[in-house]
């Protein structure tokens, strides 16, 4: 019974969230362009406008183009139940969490890439190919950071290892965990289509990964197609947010403690979503056959972390 | 102080891998300056601490001799000869980044599993530091065969010191001051007589390239 | 006493940086050489005539057998090589090939490598030794690349990176050493060489070990060993001849004089040899066998006697590893000879070069005819250094291989002596054309004929002198030499 609530719960948070991220991240890059920009609420309007809008379909395409946004919308939202916006709900846990989390995300890209394929467009074709290349580089960063605060805490259940984390205090004064913070948000420009790995408010052939593969898509998939992609942002950031930013061990249990707890959650989002902007509206985005570079970085920066945990030690300290 | 030290020697460790992945004969002085300002900084504070405790100024001293001559004096007059050599855009290393930063990677591995079979090296204040310092001091190594250009291979060698440095640093707070001013006085010495040298090569050469150093064989 | 024998050559480099007539140069050159043999001969009387065969001055020096006899090679050669660079340079200076100006260079630097080299064997810290033989790098890099064509400079630069490289390895070894002595001596002890002979059964043997390998791969960089002994062949072979014979004769035993030094700890430590045995074996082994093929191939005479300094210094590795008394007295007997012997090739080898212009043997005909004195010296010096008797390197190869069949490596000592056996050979068949031939008709008349006569006078005394020493030193041995060889083998094992 606890568990439906929770399941409700974490659904209705990270659905009402997820666009927001969107939302701040382009203000502040209007900003920075000396422009007012849209409001932080468009893209809750342009889902709405979208989703009663119909869809035109190419005759090239297979059921795998119908089929597709509504996958990457379910795996999304499946692996956002795995991942806690707070520790005083627990949706669902197993362990061995983080793998499932992980090939939950792949099996949603991997639809996204044959859809991109499946229209027989050049773009959505080109969009595949570079997606695969870059989401192959950038897996086994995000492999090791995830192994190492499994170590560190000792267990594979994501909700274990929050709790975990939340006994350490303050994670970050711990160079290991400095190491796989970089790390990660270095994976997530990468798997969230940001700048410097991709652009996502670009449609220049030369430019594009994300936006190539969901060109062909209009009305209700393309809505889908969005908002899987924005729980999918959400939900990483949620995983940097909750390891490295702990902040329930000073909350009870109970109604009161549950709300206050989202509250400082939504707080913590919306700092990152900052700094992601700000590192978005600070960099370029790189040449697409400089991206093995950037996957060595973060490589380089999980793996020193992961090896780091043995040489000096992270936990319990 | 022990995380803080951990913190940078860590930081180092990160340094030297950035200063594998560099591309530009700029970037590699830049980087190299980087890394310099953070061993001068975990000397400052290791000599910090042992003045507060015993009175000895030595690592302080040292702590400045660092920032003097390896952040300031020596990348400038690196930054000096480069400036003055003809300027050929070509690759300059041998395998590509990745790959480079695959085998500095199995380079750290290797020197933890080395490290870790022989006792006394990891016990109380060592922490096992020694790995971090032995891997910059193989990554240095690495580097310098991995340049074709020769102010690669100089920064190489300078990035060697580096790690033997840090390496009497974390393990034995330093040499005796004597030893320590005279290995900086040589270490000097010796890059000002490598940049003479590549001053020299560059003009009976026409280019900085060592792969055409090889006529002596045999 | 000792501080003069540092202020000599010190105040000397000082002086030829300020002195710009070369007459002058060339006399205060000839001075400061023979004030450096007079102080070490007065040292060397002060520790032979000692109790405990020690010398100590001001906390700050050392003199014990081992580190007087490697001196005194390095101020005798220091001498005669002094004496020869006068009427070298001045031939090079009418030739042309040398600016005037550039004379003084060479003395300064010259006198700046003699003087870091004395540093380098009289104190007793290590971690002055070590920064005294990288200096001994730096000082001689610009006298490597002297001649400023591309064949040096590219030497110069191999010499200068891949010693430097190894140096900074056997750093990392000093530091090793330092930590497993951390709680063994006081803090003002820490490093120096008796200290650590004297405590060395309670150093971290585990560390100890490691230690050892990473000197023995540093100073076996400067010593030429193989495998490290890729700048050596060039090196040798591009310096003026000279700094040649310096390099080859002086610098090398400094490197082995550190090597030693440490056997001697880590023995100590380990209580037995045999884990420094293996190692100093192999490579002395490899070294040998490197410079017996290198031999076999060589058209470069200069690089043929650079390659023979690395099998010499594999044969005392060798000597070194095996560690009984035998070999210990017949390896640093060997150091002397060697020393001895291929300075005064390279010397012979620098005359000739003036004569006929030339590094390439098929060049060369006729040497015994043009170059009287030099000429047949040059030629029983090659047979002295391939280890024919009655000279004293045979004498010191036999008591080597001796001392490998009396400690029962049996099978190391047989393939030894059959590298020697190649060696020779190689030398044979590669240098003997040089002796005869030339002063045909066709020649003359081709106007190709070089004058006969020698052309360095001094040069060729001291060359004399040097041959007629190793010609003796094969039968006979004064006693205070044989006391102060005792002495360092003494000091080595620890008796």
């Amino acid at each position: 019974m606890n568990t439906i609530i929770y399941i409700v719960l974490q659904a209705t948070v990270i659905l009402l969230v997820a666009p927001l991220v969107n939302g701040i991240i382009n203000k502040v890059k209007a900003f920075s362009q000396k422009r007012k920009g849209a409001s932080v609420f468009q893209m809750y309007y342009d889902l709405l406008k979208l989703f009663r809008k119909s869809c035109v379909v190419s005759e090239t395409a297979s059921w795998i183009f119908k089929v597709a946004p509504w996958i990457l919308f379910a795996t999304s939202l499946t692996a956002g139940m795995l991942v806690p916006v707070t520790t005083l709900i627990h949706p669902l846990h197993y362990p061995g969490d983080v793998i499932l989390l992980l090939s939950l995300l792949a099996l949603g890209r991997f639809f996204m890439m044959l859809a991109g394929l499946d229209t027989g467009s050049t773009f959505g074709g080109m969009g595949s190919s570079r997606e695969g290349m870059i989401s192959s580089l950038m897996e086994p960063s995000i492999l090791v950071c995830l192994f190492t605060v499994s170590l560190v805490a000792g267990s594979t259940s994501i909700t274990s290892i929050v709790g975990g984390m939340q006994e350490l205090g303050t994670p970050l004064a711990k160079p290991v965990f400095i190491l796989i913070f970089l790390a990660m948000l270095t994976v997530i420009m990468a798997e969230t289509a940001r700048i410097p790995v991709d652009d996502p408010s670009t449609h220049l052939e030369l430019t594009m990964v994300h936006e190539a593969m969901i060109l062909e898509y209009s009305g209700r998939q393309l809505a889908l197609m969005e908002y899987g992609s924005a729980i999918k942002q959400l939900l990483l950031m949620d995983m940097v947010v909750n390891f490295f930013f702990p902040h329930d061990q000073f909350l009870m249990a109970g109604v009161s403690g549950v709300l206050l707890s989202l509250l400082i959650y939504l707080a913590k989002v919306i700092l990152l979503s900052l700094l992601i902007a700000f590192v978005e509206v600070s960099t370029v985005k790189f040449k697409l056959f400089s991206i093995p570079n950037l996957a060595a970085l973060a490589f380089i920066l999980s793996f020193l972390g992961f090896f780091q945990y043995f040489v000096i030690g992270g936990s319990h300290v | 102080m022990s995380e803080l030290l951990d913190i940078f020697s860590v930081l180092i460790l990160l340094s030297a891998f950035v200063l594998m992945a560099n591309k530009r004969i700029r970037s590699y002085i830049k980087t190299f300056r980087i890394q310099s300002f953070f061993i001068a900084a975990a000397a400052g504070v290791m000599g910090w601490e042992s003045f507060i405790e015993k009175g000895h100024v030595d690592i302080l001293v040292v702590c400045a001799i660092i920032v003097i001559l390896k952040v300031i004096y020596i990348p400038n007059l690196l930054s000096k000869v480069y400036s003055n050599l003809e300027y050929r855009v070509e690759k300059d290393f041998i395998f590509n980044i990745p790959l480079l930063i695959l085998i500095s990677c199995g380079l750290v591995v290797f020197t933890y599993f080395s490290v870790s079979t022989v006792e006394g090296l990891n016990e109380g204040f060592l922490n096992k530091q020694i790995i971090n310092s032995v891997s910059v001091f193989l990554m240095g190594l690495f580097f310098m065969i991995s340049r074709k250009k020769a102010i690669g291979q100089i920064i190489g060698f300078l990035e060697l010191e580096n790690g033997l440095y840090i390496c009497a640093m974390f393990s034995t707070h330093g040499m005796p001051l004597v030893v320590d001013l005279g290995i900086f006085v040589d270490m000097l010495t010796a890059v000002m007589i490598m940049g003479l040298m590549v001053f020299r090569i560059n003009e009976k050469y026409e280019s900085i390239n060592i792969k055409k150093l090889n006529r002596l064989k045999g | 006493m000792i501080l003069l024998l540092l202020l000599i050559p010190g105040l000397s480099a000082a002086l030829f940086f300020l002195c710009r007539n070369n007459k002058i140069n060339h006399i205060i050159n000839v001075s400061a050489a023979s004030l450096l043999l007079l102080c070490g001969a007065w040292l060397t009387g002060q520790v032979i005539h000692s109790p405990e065969m020690e010398y100590r001055s001001l906390g700050f020096f050392y003199m014990d057998p081992l580190g007087i006899i490697v001196l005194d090679i390095v101020l005798f050669i220091g001498f005669a090589t002094g004496i020869y660079s006068v009427s070298y340079l001045e031939n090079e200076i009418q030739e042309g090939v040398l600016p005037k100006t550039r004379c003084r260079l060479y003395y300064g630097l010259f006198y700046l490598f003699l003087f870091t080299m004395i540093l380098a064997l009289t104190v007793e810290n290590m971690g002055i030794f070590w920064i005294a033989i990288e200096a001994t790098t730096l000082a001689s890099a610009f006298l490597v690349g002297f001649h400023n064509d591309k064949h040096a400079l590219e030497a110069a630069w191999k010499y200068v990176i891949i010693c430097s490289v190894g140096i900074a390895i056997a750093l990392l070894g000093i530091i090793l050493l330092h930590l497993s002595s951390i709680d063994a001596l006081s803090e003002g002890q820490q490093l120096d060489f008796p200290a650590l002979f004297a405590k060395a059964a309670v150093l971290k043997k585990p560390i100890v070990r490691l230690s050892f390998l990473f000197i023995l791969i540093g100073f076996g960089t400067k010593a030429g060993l193989a495998p490290m002994h890729t700048w050596l062949p060039d090196a040798h072979s591009q310096a003026p001849s000279p700094i040649s014979a310096l390099l080859s004769g002086v610098l090398l035993n400094s490197a082995m004089y550190g090597i030693m030094r440490t056997v001697a700890i880590v023995n100590r430590c380990e209580g037995g040899s045999q884990y420094t045995g293996r190692l100093l074996i192999g490579a002395g082994l490899l070294s040998v066998l490197t410079a017996a093929v290198f031999i076999l191939t060589q058209k470069d005479y200069k690089r043929l006697l650079a390659y023979s300094s690395i099998e010499h210094m594999g044969i005392v590795a060798l000597a070194v590893g095996v560690f009984t008394p035998l070999s210990l007295f017949a390896g640093l007997f060997h150091m002397i000879n060697h020393s001895l012997t291929k300075s005064m090739l390279f010397l012979s080898a620098g005359t000739i070069l003036q004569k006929f212009h030339t590094k390439k043997v098929q060049k060369i005909k006729g040497l015994l005819r043009t170059l009287p004195v030099t000429g047949p010296v040059f030629f029983l010096g090659l047979f002295a250094i391939a280890g024919v008797p009655p000279f004293s390197v045979f004498a010191s190869e036999l008591s080597v291989i001796l001392a490998l069949f009396d400690a029962k490596y049996l099978y190391i000592g047989g393939v030894l002596a059959v590298l020697l056996a190649g060696i020779f050979a190689g030398i044979a068949a590669t240098l003997f054309p040089m002796i005869a031939g030339g002063g045909t008709e066709e020649e003359e008349e081709e106007g190709e004929a070089i004058p006969v006569g020698e052309i360095n006078k001094g040069g060729t005394a001291v060359i004399l002198m040097l041959f007629c020493i190793i010609c003796i030193g094969g039968f006979f041995l004064p006693d205070s030499v044989i006391l102060l060889m005792e002495g360092a083998r003494d000091l080595m094992l620890g008796l």
